[in-house]
């Protein structure tokens, strides 16, 4: 497998009147041609952060790179300037985002708006542009696209918008679509559309996608591999099925365990994590988890534990599955 | 037979918009027994926030009756109603907004007990609070913060033991949990649970995640533009569902399971929710669903049982 986007030790922090903000402390994964990797955590876990200093797209200041690379076709964002991102962005790698109300011009036809970005990256005249922004709705399925593209985005529902939104990140064919939370402030049946849409398009383009949600069953229907991010940190990696049906680490396991499932009984109980997670102006020194994790150890307080090795894709950050570890994490489940 | 605590019986609220009436909710009846969680669930704008606020009469309703514990609370008065209103509490989906940011936590959960005037000294009230702070999983040292010093969750909490001041028989949960993140959703889910059973309250419980709903409901409701669509036992609903839009909701909720949901039919539906401006006399689902003949254009169906507590309002129900 080709590997699209590598992600080398990446640590990105905020600059604040109180101190320095540790977002992103120290990451590294890869997404491969063709893909989609989700990374999913709760909030303020970095996810966010993690995808937009991919796209540069971080106010700086205050934030900042600490240290790390990210490596794009083997090139290093971090090192690009203004100028070279204006080239990547929009053309190899696009981004949608939660809420499509926000994220359009409100004050701009859609189709000027999708036809923006073809004129700046692919030289197009004004008519080729349009009838290629007509293409592009097309493509995500929205009905009369020549009538459309004339109308302002509060005359678009939320379903619409976001497909307007797809289309807008779709046009110049991109080797890498980060989707941050993309169907979150939708409803449900709508979100299947999204997430089908996404799909077919995905099949059709080949493009790789970077999924950040919280919503776990989103990740199962829709994902190859997931990142575990927890206080900027990545706790567990693995293919779905490895982090579904044998996750390692005990963050992973309550995580899953406090959602309840349509096909669950309702007599079994909700694991809750107790607590709530660190604060990043002071991370801990050791394992971020530590304060609410039942199976915590001395070791664990000031030791952050190294990458442990399940199979060729699967990865988790935890003392219980250390080599020397007495014994394995999942011989004491609650 | 055990009579219901609150019998919705064909409420209906409507806004004047200008270019219409927008029916937010028109025409819904159902029961819910005492010490049992009824959830009521749809997609935003089917009228489900509305309906739980009119049901307390925190909006003037359009037409209907609300009966609690055997009077029609619509019909009070005002003094009356304020009477009433101790039993019944609502609990609000944004804890951000729904604290005072300039009163302390103390002074938020006291004043439900000032306004009713249900204890004689501060110092009575004052262990009041501290009581229903520790029931809550807080504790006497948060009285005197401020909510923006606590989390979400946190506030939550805070937003729960107000609505516990007055021992309410009945509770609105509006999305009380939707602004949380994973795990704290759980703890806040188990603390309504565990409050229930010890305090015997009734819950009505309004969300849009629906695996959520199932978890906590003993029967459940489906809303869809102002129109009750089914409402049955929470399993019921859930394993045998009838109504079309019911089936095409469930299954677009993916399961947290790989193998699971990649095995999975979907029931697509096509287009979005039409608008609530005078809608017209036909099924409000009709547009979009799939088995759609000309009576369901012609006729409103009316939510009828089916099956032995399962209600349903779709002309073909007996046929699926």
């Amino acid at each position: 497998m080709e590997r699209l986007l590598e992600v080398k030790d990446l640590a990105v922090s905020f600059q604040t009147y109180y101190g320095e903000v540790e977002a992103v402390r120290g990451i590294s994964f890869h997404v491969n041609k063709g893909e989609t990797v989700a990374i999913v955590g709760e909030s303020g876990c970095g996810k966010s952060v993690t995808a937009n200093s991919i796209m540069q797209l971080l106010p700086m200041p205050p934030a900042f790179y600490k240290r790390g690379q990210i490596l794009f076709e083997g090139e290093d964002i971090v090192k690009k300037s203004e100028k070279e991102m204006q080239r990547i962005r929009g053309n190899k790698i696009s981004m949608i985002f939660q809420d499509p109300m926000t994220s359009l011009n409100p004050t701009m036809k859609v189709g000027k708006q999708i036809v923006e970005g073809l004129k700046k990256h692919q030289k197009l005249s004004s008519s080729q542009a349009e009838k290629k922004a007509i293409e592009m709705l097309e493509l995500v399925a929205v009905p009369q696209p020549e009538k459309r593209i004339k109308q302002y985005p509060h005359e678009f529902s939320g379903g619409m918008r976001q497909r307007v939104m797809i289309a807008l990140a779709m046009v110049s064919n991109p080797r890498l679509l980060i989707a941050d939370e993309p169907t979150t402030a939708l409803d449900v049946t709508v979100q299947a559309q999204i997430l089908d849409l996404m799909k077919e398009i995905q099949e059709k383009l080949g493009t790789s996608i970077i999924l950040i949600t919280h919503d776990l069953g989103v990740v199962a229907d829709m994902c190859d591999r997931v990142i575990v991010m927890y206080a900027g940190k990545i706790l567990e990696e693995g293919t779905v099925d490895e982090i579904f049906e044998n996750p390692k680490h005990p963050y992973t396991r309550k995580l899953l365990g406090s959602v309840p499932r349509l096909d669950m009984d309702r007599s079994e109980t909700l694991f809750s994590i107790k607590g709530t997670p660190p604060d990043l102006y002071k991370p801990p020194k050791g394992c971020p988890f530590f304060d609410r994790c039942d199976k915590a150890m001395v070791i664990c307080k000031d030791h952050m534990p190294g990458k442990a090795s399940h199979s060729k894709s699967h990865y988790s950050s935890c003392w219980l599955n250390h080599p020397m570890a007495k014994k394995d994490a999942e011989g004491s489940e609650e | 037979m055990v009579e219901p605590l609150v019998s919705v019986r064909n409420i209906k609220k409507y806004f004047d918009v200008g270019v219409g009436m927008l029916k937010a909710v028109d025409g819904i009846s159902f029961d819910i027994y005492p010490g049992e969680t009824f959830g009521l669930v749809g997609e935003s704008g089917c009228g489900k926030s509305t309906a739980g606020r009119t049901i307390i009469r925190l909006y003037e309703p359009t037409h209907g009756e609300v009966i609690f514990n055997g009077r029609n609370i619509y019909q009070l008065s005002r003094q009356e109603m304020r009477e009433v209103r101790k039993d019944f509490q609502m609990i609000f989906q944004d804890p951000h907004a729904s604290l005072n940011p300039r009163m302390t936590v103390e002074e938020i959960i006291s004043e439900p007990m000032e306004i009713h005037k249900v204890y004689k000294s501060s110092k009575e009230r004052r262990n009041r609070v501290m009581e229903l702070l520790n029931l809550v999983g807080l504790n006497e040292e948060h009285a005197l913060r401020f909510p923006h010093e606590f989390s979400g969750g946190q506030r939550q909490r805070v937003g729960i033991a107000r609505a516990l001041a007055l021992n309410p028989k009945f509770i609105v949960c509006d999305e009380p949990i939707s602004a949380l993140d994973v795990s704290i959703q759980a703890q806040v889910v188990n603390l309504l649970k565990k409050l229930q059973d010890e305090l015997g309250l009734t819950y009505l419980f309004i969300a849009h995640d629906l695996s959520m709903v199932r978890y906590i409901s003993d029967r459940v409701g489906v809303m869809y533009l102002g129109h009750m669509m089914e409402v049955a036992k929470s399993e019921e609903l859930y394993q045998n569902p009838i109504h079309p839009y019911t089936k095409a909701l469930l299954s677009a909720i993916p399961i947290p399971d790989p193998k699971i949901q990649r095995n999975r039919q979907r029931i697509e539906l096509e287009g979005d929710v039409p608008s609530p401006i005078n809608p017209p006399n036909s099924c409000r689902f009709v547009d979009r669903c799939p088995y759609a003949t000309d009576v369901c254009r012609k006729s409103t169906p009316k939510l009828e049982e089916i099956k032995e507590g399962h209600f349903v309002a779709c002309h073909r129900a007996r046929e699926f």
